[in-house]
């Protein structure tokens, strides 16, 4: 009797289980998981607009290595993430060092301040972006000349736009990462910093012996996510320059965007995809290895 | 040091936030210029052209986007808080042959980047026929593993004795689930809606792609397009339907502000 009941409230367990993970696990496959593996499948195939699809093995690949463009927009892909990831998590880190050690009223609103910029869109915070550094009519400009200071290019010029890509994308992400960084904080217990200060430790001191140490969970999180992240930078990039001038922010998910939708290159455009899900993995394997070595 | 941490530092706080808010004062001020003034670079505006907004809304297209992005934003909220709580309640509460496999794999769809797979997604969406269809912009941002840990992590601490208790009651385990554990799980699909929504609300390539015509048109693709269309946006207007497209995440970021950072901090505990 106890053993028929047990058995049936298993099967029921099971039975409840499946069904409820059935919609996730049918739309993860189908949407997600999917279109990895078709991304592949279709990069061994000639397929644009011109020809229909026909195996060619490994040729876009072939093909991709000797595509400077390609190369090109790898350059630009790794020098805004060299800018933009260090750049990010020294201003998070350092922003919510400093609303933590203000009084509990301005660190409310300066918190709120600083997050204000995340509850607009990308869309929105790139056309604020070629309102506020369009190099003729830009905000910015007008008040460089009120100042006596020279107009500045800036989107229009092939050296300061990928520049000006990212601080945006800086302006509407440090609040998401300083709360973030702002609620590890919070938990590292206070009797650390109290000793600190017995001990005659100075603010610079604790932070580099207590705050940051552990912080590191935190930290590589925030690298992670960051660096991942910014190799899929798509949305101001398309709104501000559409990879110009001169190609100088045409970085490698707006090539592929650009292959796939307006040259209409199906099979090429899924080799350079495969290529950079290549590197986006072994990247973040590598960072997340350096990261957690004690 | 008393100084410091009682004058200067606040005072620099202060300066960062004004810093970071005053783009978004300008979008705001630029709103209500004149077509001539908009570019003028005063500070505060002479013209207080409300006008500019009546303009906004009759002339863009924007009511109409952003209805559409009301509905699919609103849809795939309510939709992915019921999938994924239900497949995080299981993945927590029952035990059953494959789960540990089943997990494992949801999670390592979240190393699957959007860039890398918009073309095969496209190709997909458009053999399942929902090329220009509320249905393209929707279904595929239903799945999403991070929601669905989430609320895995939550009902792993969640209580059992209620669940028994109903159980013993001779309450099928669904609706166990269904009267029982879903409707106390508000601490964590509060934030967790507030972050699907304005995910879904920013969302822009997805549906740039997948919508031609423009009576489908989410905000985010009509903004855009009206920056870089053809057909000449003077600036004034432009902003003031930037501005309006943005009220609807602001309204949730001042109403909210408390569990949108709690959602933040979720995101960052791993």
């Amino acid at each position: 009797m106890k053993a028929s009941r047990w058995s049936a409230r298993k099967r029921q367990e099971w039975a409840t289980a499946y069904a409820f993970l059935l919609p996730d696990t049918v739309g993860l496959f189908v949407f997600v998981f999917l279109p990895i593996l078709y991304a592949f499948y279709v990069s061994l195939h000639r397929w644009n607009a011109f020809s229909p699809r026909a195996f060619i093995g490994l040729d876009n690949y072939a093909a991709l290595l000797a595509d400077d463009r390609w190369w090109h927009s790898l350059g630009r892909t790794f020098l805004f993430s060299a800018v933009y990831v260090p750049l990010l998590f020294v201003l998070a880190l350092g922003a919510a060092v400093m609303v933590n050690a203000l009084g509990k009223k301005t660190a409310n609103a300066v918190r709120t301040m600083i997050l204000m910029p995340f509850a607009i869109t990308s869309v929105i915070s790139a056309i604020i972006g070629v309102f506020l550094l369009d190099p003729r009519t830009g905000l910015i400009n007008q008040l460089f000349r009120q100042i006596g200071w020279p107009a500045q290019q800036f989107l229009g010029s092939p050296s300061q736009a990928l520049y000006c890509i990212v601080a945006v994308l800086l302006w509407i992400n440090l609040g998401y990462n300083m709360v973030i960084f702002l609620a590890s904080i919070k938990e590292i217990p206070r009797d650390y910093y109290e000793a600190a200060n017995l001990d005659g430790a100075s603010g610079w001191q604790a932070f580099r012996y207590i705050t940051f140490p552990l912080l590191r969970g935190t930290s590589t999180f925030i690298l992670i996510v960051t660096l991942i992240g910014s190799f899929q930078v798509l949305d101001q990039i398309m709104v501000m320059t559409k990879g110009g001038p001169v190609n100088s922010t045409q970085v490698s998910a707006y090539y592929i965007y650009k292959v796939a939708f307006e040259q209409m290159n199906m099979g090429y455009s899924s080799a350079l995809a495969f290529a950079l899900f290549i590197i986006i993995f072994v990247l973040s394997l590598v960072q997340l290895k350096l990261l957690t070595r004690e | 040091m008393k100084r410091y941490t009682k004058w200067i530092l606040p005072a620099a706080a202060v300066m960062l936030g004004l810093l970071m808010i005053f783009p978004l004062y300008t979008l705001v001020a630029g709103s209500l210029r004149s077509e001539t003034n908009v570019f003028d670079g005063s500070l505060i505006p002479k013209d207080w052209l409300f006008d500019n907004y009546r303009i906004a809304v009759e002339q863009s297209g924007i009511v109409r986007s952003i209805g559409n992005s009301l509905i699919v934003s609103g849809t795939v909220t309510v939709v992915a808080m019921l999938f994924h709580s239900m497949a995080g309640y299981a993945l927590a509460r029952f035990r059953f042959p494959g789960q540990q496999v089943i997990f494992s794999w949801m999670l390592s769809t979240l190393m699957v980047p959007f860039a890398v797979i918009m073309l095969p997604l496209y190709l997909i969406v458009r053999e399942l026929g929902m090329l220009n269809s509320y249905a393209g912009l929707i279904v595929p941002a239903l799945f999403n593993a991070y929601g669905i840990f989430l609320f895995r992590q939550f009902y792993r601490e969640f209580p059992k004795e209620l669940e028994e208790a109903a159980y013993m009651e001779g309450l099928s385990l669904a609706r166990t689930y269904f009267s029982i554990a879903l409707p106390l799980s508000g601490p964590i699909i509060v934030p967790l809606t507030i972050g699907f929504f304005i995910a879904n609300w920013n969302s822009y390539i997805w549906p740039l792609i997948i919508t031609q015509d423009d009576r489908l048109w989410v905000i985010q693709v009509q903004l855009a397009n009206l920056v870089g269309s053809g057909h000449f946006t003077p600036w004034n207007i432009l902003l003031a339907a930037a501005v309006l497209a943005a009220i609807p995440t602001f309204i949730l970021f001042f109403m909210a502000q408390r569990h949108l950072v709690e959602g933040i901090k979720m995101s960052g505990i791993k």
